[in-house]
């Protein structure tokens, strides 16, 4: 009997150990390519080696002296912001509907909603490119950041909406007792209760208008081409130690966007 | 704060009502910017035109370039490849991603902290980014064939990028995050009282696993395969720059036919078919979900 | 019972400032207030007592205004309900969840309602300061309601609706969110608040213990209507129903026939009624004196007890007779010479026939 326990025991451990080490490989492999390309892009030597020697920030310098990758950040900005502006704009009033339309008005309203971000975004991209044509609407900055919006609006309705759903109705209510028309009480009570799904939102659609490659590389503007576009044929040319300091630009970029979603519905908010 | 004429009874009656119309700005914008697009798609796909000077003369129903796709050979190698890719990250990513969402459950604050952070930080970072990072790791002179030169195991660098093998070591590492989200989400809802219940019933760790945790998220595993899989069969990144300029897989495909070649009909067909099979295989992952839920639940060791 | 106290208040002779007649709301197939009707006056808390689903909460929200009643009319201080909005209405409600605006702080929350009145900045600070010293809550004004304990909660909740000077105060079981230990003493002293305050207070509530102690009227509600509207002691010792008998405090009930105007008891006694064939007899505990069977009091009415408790003061039996129905009564802890012990035989008599309550059966 108990040498049979002891087999069981041994058993469990060792299957519980191999399932902890998997994870432990996952989140490695998770980091540290990341981490290795932030190692390289302090590298003094011209060429990609490893491990990487000395230590310098030059190749920052010549991203960010470099017309072409600064032009195309700050067309990326500009795309981010847009369409991050347009989901609110848009996607905080369907929000409003999804959580407190009628039953079955609401759930085809969320189905069409979230059905552009489930198409794959190459095939919205092509889409939307012969459709422009069409009509005679050729690709540039504006269908980019269009499509774009369209195509994340999903997420904003998506977070909104389930913070809506957990709002006590009861707020709202108190606040017409207490005399608010329903405008004030939106303005004073709803939307400031709001603002933390709105950030966490907004970052995702940001980061989305700024890197997205499938929708945008059929929709960008052949004269102000967005980062991602640029960092694609940059990657695909050269391999200068450059390349791993944009990377590095953009990972810092990432971890700002999170430090945003921590401080605005925190880490684990991130999921609802 | 009396209200004004702008937000005076219209939008207190819009705020008020239970009806969608607060959605009826985004209702219609989608409409143009999505809805007529795609039938503008199955249009171009489905059909013959004759047009002069861009004005369309004459337009009908036609299958012509459907049967022309499928009787090219190098579409079907080309979606079985893409399929056969999409399908063998899920599986690994499935794989890869159970783990640290039990880390995760049996983990305390700073371990799901850790994971959390590991998690979101990729899903932030834009993709070619991370793909580079893995061009600097598997290329020529890149981190693994500099390490075993160094090491003398090996005199020349060996080929791994432009492989099969790059490209799926890429999609997975890529995709793992979107696979571990959700069962996270998962987790974070579990009742750990269920895994002590258990326990205190006799089971080993492993066999509460199995019993209790496995089948309470089993659809979080389907979430993320679902997720998994319209990315990694719809991503022409990783392909593009881990596969080599000829690594083609469906997604690549349309951008050739569309951006390089501009023959849109075909490009269009193209695109159908990488939609109609990415819900095939949606509708089928949906359907092993069902399938494993109910026999995770009624298993028994 | 603090209830009984003060029940001056509200005669029959002041005008009502709540009158609803004949309110109807279904919801589907479901009829939740049917033809309701009840009248609240000046300065009196009226509770709305009943279980879950009798209809109570939403009669509440049709007086506040969330809800549109189907039929019927509310009218408050002489002015019809029907046409006006949720926002003009002279009701301040405080809610089950009390409903504090969380990003809020408390000055914010009560000061709330006067800045939708736009009132002047400075007023506001003035009148908030007042609601908070009226509530004793002096003090917190920069607290946020997530820092309050339950009990202040409930206070500010009641301060913020109460500098708006509502005709009528409307709560929604505002004892739900706080621990049993604190309900007591806060229903006591929510009760002197409003007197002191001189509010008018519609109640809803599904625990008759808060109803006894804070109401001055209750009204016990059953599928959409009101079944009784009395004093709290009225209710308890003259129901005119069955189911309300039922529903305040325990009994002990069975069936009887009426023979010439009287009911016989099962200990022999008889009580005159009114009503004719058959008929319902409730008891309450306390009516019953329980002697044990060896006794020189023993009556014939004998059943086993098969089990006795302290509760404070009191004692409580359970009595199993012999057709197996089980008796509960209650006497004064010493009354018994010899406590008589479990599955001792027992005999059981009613103490006043006359507070036996009748009713017909079915």
């Amino acid at each position: 009997m108990t040498t049979q326990w002891r087999y069981r025991e041994f058993l469990d451990r060792l299957g519980i150990g191999v399932i902890i080490a998997i994870a432990v490989f996952s989140l490695a492999l998770l980091v540290l390519p990341s981490v290795v390309v932030v190692m390289i892009s302090f590298d003094t030597r011209a060429f990609i080696s490893f491990p990487p020697q000395g230590f310098t920030l030059r190749w920052y310098q010549e991203v960010f002296n470099h017309p072409v990758l600064v032009g195309a950040m700050w067309t990326s900005f500009k795309v981010g912001v847009v369409v991050t502006l347009a989901c609110i704009a848009f996607g905080v009033p369907t929000a409003l509907a999804c959580a407190r339309g009628e039953l079955r008005g609401r759930t085809a309203l969320s189905i069409y909603v979230i059905a552009p971000h489930m198409v794959p975004g190459i095939v919205l991209g092509v889409a939307v490119l012969f459709t422009g044509a069409l009509v005679g609407i050729g690709p540039s900055i504006w269908l980019q950041a269009v499509t774009l919006s369209v195509f994340v609006l999903a997420v904003m309705v998506r977070t909104v909406t389930s913070r809506l759903q957990r709002l006590d109705p009861a707020l709202e209510q108190a606040a017409a007792n207490l005399g608010a028309t329903p405008f004030q009480a939106f303005r004073t009570i709803t939307l400031p209760l709001l603002m933390p799904a709105i950030l966490a939102g907004s970052v995702f659609t940001f980061v989305e208008g700024f890197d997205n490659l499938s929708v945008t590389i059929f929709t960008h503007g052949f004269r102000d081409r967005p980062l991602p576009i640029e960092l694609l044929a940059i990657v695909q040319q050269t391999s200068s130690p450059m390349v791993a300091a944009l990377s590095g630009v953009q990972i810092l970029l990432a971890i700002l966007a999170m430090i945003t979603l921590s401080l605005s519905v925190g880490l684990d908010g991130v999921n609802d | 704060m009396t209200p004004t004429a702008l937000h005076g009874p219209f939008i207190d009656r819009l705020l008020s009502g239970r009806g969608i119309w607060p959605a009826v700005p985004a209702i219609i914008v989608l409409a143009i910017v999505a809805v007529i697009p795609f039938m503008v798609l199955l249009s171009l796909g489905f059909s013959d035109v004759v047009s002069s000077r861009g004005v369309i003369i004459s337009q009908e129903f036609s299958l012509r370039h459907l049967k022309a796709a499928l009787s090219d050979s190098l579409y079907w190698t080309t979606f079985r490849r893409s399929i056969g890719l999409a399908v063998t990250t899920t599986l690994l990513c499935m794989l890869l991603g159970f783990p640290v969402a039990y880390l995760y459950l049996i983990g305390g604050k700073w371990t799901r902290r850790i994971i959390l952070v590991l998690t979101i930080a990729p899903i932030l970072t834009s993709g070619i980014v991370r793909t580079y990072a893995w061009i600097v790791i598997l290329g020529g002179r890149g981190v693994i064939n500099t390490t075993l030169m160094q090491l003398g195991l090996i005199d020349q660098p060996v080929r791994i990028i432009n492989t099969h093998w790059a490209v799926l070591i890429g999609m997975v590492q890529i995709h793992l995050p979107i696979m571990i989200l959700p069962l996270i989400a998962v987790m974070t809802r579990h009742d750990t009282r269920l895994d002590e219940a258990s326990a205190n019933l006799g089971a080993t760790r492993l066999g509460t696993l199995r019993h209790v945790i496995l089948p309470l998220a089993t659809p979080g595993l389907g979430t993320g395969a679902a997720l998994v899989f319209t990315l990694s069969y719809t991503t022409f990144v990783v392909p593009q720059l881990l596969g080599g300029g000829n690594y083609l897989n469906a997604a690549t495909m349309v951008f050739e036919q569309v951006v390089y070649a501009l023959e849109w009909n075909k490009g269009a067909v193209t695109a159908v078919i990488l939609m109609a099979t990415c819900l095939i295989g949606l509708i089928g992952i949906a359907a092993l979900t069902n399938l494993a839920t109910r026999w995770t639940r009624a298993g028994r060791s | 019972m603090p209830g009984s106290a003060s029940v001056t208040t509200g005669g029959d002779s002041a005008s009502p400032i709540v009158f609803i007649r004949e309110i109807i709301k279904r919801y589907g197939a479901n009829t939740v207030l049917d033809r309701c009707s009840l009248a609240a006056h000046e300065g009196e808390i009226l509770t709305l007592l009943g279980p879950s689903g009798c209809g109570k909460t939403t009669l509440l929200r049709c007086i506040a205004g969330f809800i549109q009643p189907d039929g019927g009319a509310i009218s408050i201080d002489g002015a019809d309900m029907a046409q006006m909005p949720v926002n003009r209405r002279p009701v301040g409600v405080v809610f089950q969840s009390y409903a504090l605006f969380p990003h809020l702080t408390v000055a914010g929350n009560v000061g709330y309602g006067l800045r939708m009145r736009g009132v002047a900045k400075s007023d506001i600070a003035q009148r908030v300061k007042a609601a908070l010293a009226s509530v004793s809550l002096s003090g917190l004004d920069d607290r946020y309601p997530a820092q309050l304990s339950g009990g202040q909660q409930q206070r500010v909740a009641i301060a913020r609706v109460v500098v708006l000077q509502p005709r009528v105060l409307l709560l929604d079981e505002p004892f739900n969110a706080l621990d049993a230990k604190l309900r007591g003493s806060m229903q006591v002293e929510l009760r002197h608040l409003i007197k002191q305050l001189g509010l008018t207070a519609l109640f809803v509530t599904h625990d008759q213990e808060e109803a006894m102690t804070l109401s001055d009227r209750i009204a016990v509600m059953r599928a959409g209507r009101i079944e009784q509207l009395d004093r709290p002691d009225a209710i308890y010792d003259r129901p005119t129903t069955a189911y309300v008998a039922d529903f305040i405090g325990a009994s002990n009930t069975w069936y009887s026939r009426v023979d010439g105007g009287l009911v016989r008891l099962p200990d022999g006694q008889t009580v005159s009624t009114t009503h004719s064939g058959d008929v319902k007899v409730m008891v309450r505990p306390h009516n019953l004196v329980l002697h044990r069977a060896s006794s020189e009091r023993a009556g014939s009415w004998s059943g086993k007890l098969v089990f006795r408790r302290h509760v404070g003061a009191m004692m409580e039996y359970e009595v199993q007779l012999p057709d197996g129905q089980a008796i509960r009564a209650v006497g004064l802890h010493g009354d018994q010479p010899v406590e008589p012990s479990p599955s001792e035989s027992v005999t059981l008599a009613v103490r006043n026939p006359a507070a036996c309550m009748v009713f017909p059966a079915a």
